[in-house]
């Protein structure tokens, strides 16, 4: 399965990267400010990556992301150009876009936000030392740590972002799983299909029932589909208006439902609730329904020698 | 509009009648449409008549009680109507704005239309 694209799923549009710049109060003032102090940069950038790395070395849990040598002199060339953006003096789209990357190889490999995060306050350590180090006066190195903070939490907030977009995506797929999972349509003999339906029916679940017995009803140019709802626990005026409206539907297209598998709990709370449910076929048992679906399309069960 | 007339065609299968609707019915063409299929089953008197919509990719309310209606007129004119082939999306919207055609037969296809127009015509003679 291909990877969502972890830039389409932001939605890093101009209008959204004018928005998040401006809330992070990131002008151009702060950008020019970072762009002057590129050699400074260039020239303490090993230094500052050695010493993050010591940390995440150092750390048992964030040790695991890096299991030899070669992975950490990559990791390291590829920290080296993200510091160095930080002073490229732009945030337009494609620095964002950039950013979102970063975030997306993070969530890729699996690396929880915390030690993200928290790995974050180190650089920004890092980098204050040295600011405060390289001006005399104090003021200027404060302006300018300022500018490279509001960029490093401009950095975090599109990387926390990819993080969300990706488990949303996670769930949504996980949803759809689900969703096919519930509603596992089977074909019992030439144009007669039954679906055994198993647990809560909810509105949304039930909006999926129709749309599946319909398609398949018609994919398959079913003349009965028969419902079992000997697996839902409840069914209450809701379920039974639901299962009206897809016996209505499956009519519309030109076949018909029978519905099996009502328990005397169930029979008796349609009928205390006052749903008229007359106009679908209803037998007690699965196997009533399979019979009375195949004399529908003139087949019957005989037993053998008779 | 002058394409309306006589532009869905209306042929014989054995005694029945067969439409098969493919372009949009909307006010005028459905208007023509059933004066055409009136017509056509006064001067044949087809005891069956199918309506296959499978061509149809909208079928709002306004097109679903032309089709019923057609159906209902028939009925007094001796013919029954099956419409055949409607679409699931068609079906679903249909049934969530509470458009269920009661009283209509629907089959899944013509083939099935001509088969449930016979039984309905062995079920009259027996009775």
């Amino acid at each position: 399965m291909t990877r969502p694209d972890p830039l389409a799923r932001l939605n890093l549009d101009d209008h959204e990267l004018v928005s998040r710049r401006s809330f992070f109060a990131i002008g151009t003032d702060d950008l020019e400010r970072l762009a002057a102090l590129r050699p400074f940069a260039e020239q303490h950038t090993d230094a500052i990556i050695d010493a993050f790395y010591e940390m995440l070395l150092a750390h048992p849990e964030t040790r695991k992301f890096f299991p030899d040598e070669t992975s950490v002199r990559r990791v390291k060339r590829v920290q080296r150009d993200y510091f160095l953006g930080l002073f490229g003096g732009v945030c337009d789209r494609a620095y964002a876009e950039n950013r979102a990357r970063v975030g997306a190889t993070h969530e890729h490999i699996a690396m929880a936000p915390k030690w993200y995060l928290g790995a974050y306050r180190r650089y920004l350590e890092l980098l204050h030392e040295r600011l405060y180090a390289h001006f005399a006066d104090p003021a200027e190195a404060n302006l300018a740590y300022q500018s490279a903070q509001k960029l490093v939490f401009f950095d975090m907030s599109i990387a926390i972002d990819t993080y969300i977009s990706a488990n949303i995506d996670a769930i949504r797929r996980h949803q759809a799983a689900i969703r096919e999972l519930s509603t596992p349509v089977i074909r019992v003999h030439d144009r007669v299909l039954l679906l055994p339906l198993v647990g809560t029916v909810d509105s949304g679940r039930a909006h999926q029932i129709m749309e599946t017995v319909l398609t398949r009803v018609t994919d398959e140019q079913a003349k009965v589909i028969i419902l079992d709802i000997a697996g839902v626990p409840v069914v209450d005026t809701k379920v039974a208006q639901h299962l009206l409206q897809t016996t209505a539907a499956v009519k519309l297209v030109g076949a018909r439902t029978i519905l099996t598998g009502i328990s005397a709990q169930v029979a008796r709370t349609i009928v205390q609730l006052g749903v008229d449910i007359s106009a679908m076929d209803t037998v007690s048992r699965l196997q009533d329904g399979i019979e009375l679906a195949l004399a529908h399309v003139g087949k019957a069960i005989t037993a053998k020698g008779a | 509009m002058s394409v309306a007339k006589g532009s869905i065609p209306i042929l014989r299968v054995g005694p029945n009648l067969l439409v098969t609707v493919h372009i949009d019915l909307h006010d005028v063409v459905a208007e023509a449409f059933q004066e055409d299929v009136l017509t056509e089953l006064e001067k044949r008197r087809a005891p069956g008549l199918v309506i296959d919509i499978s061509g149809l990719d909208i079928v709002d309310t306004y097109v679903a009680r032309i089709l019923s209606e057609t159906g209902r007129m028939a009925r007094l004119m001796g013919t029954e109507t099956v419409v055949v082939g409607m679409r699931p999306d068609v079906a679903a919207t249909l049934i969530r704005m509470g458009y269920a055609m009661e009283g209509v037969n629907t089959a899944l296809n013509v083939d099935d239309g001509i088969e449930t127009l016979a039984g309905i015509a062995a079920g009259k003679k027996t009775a």
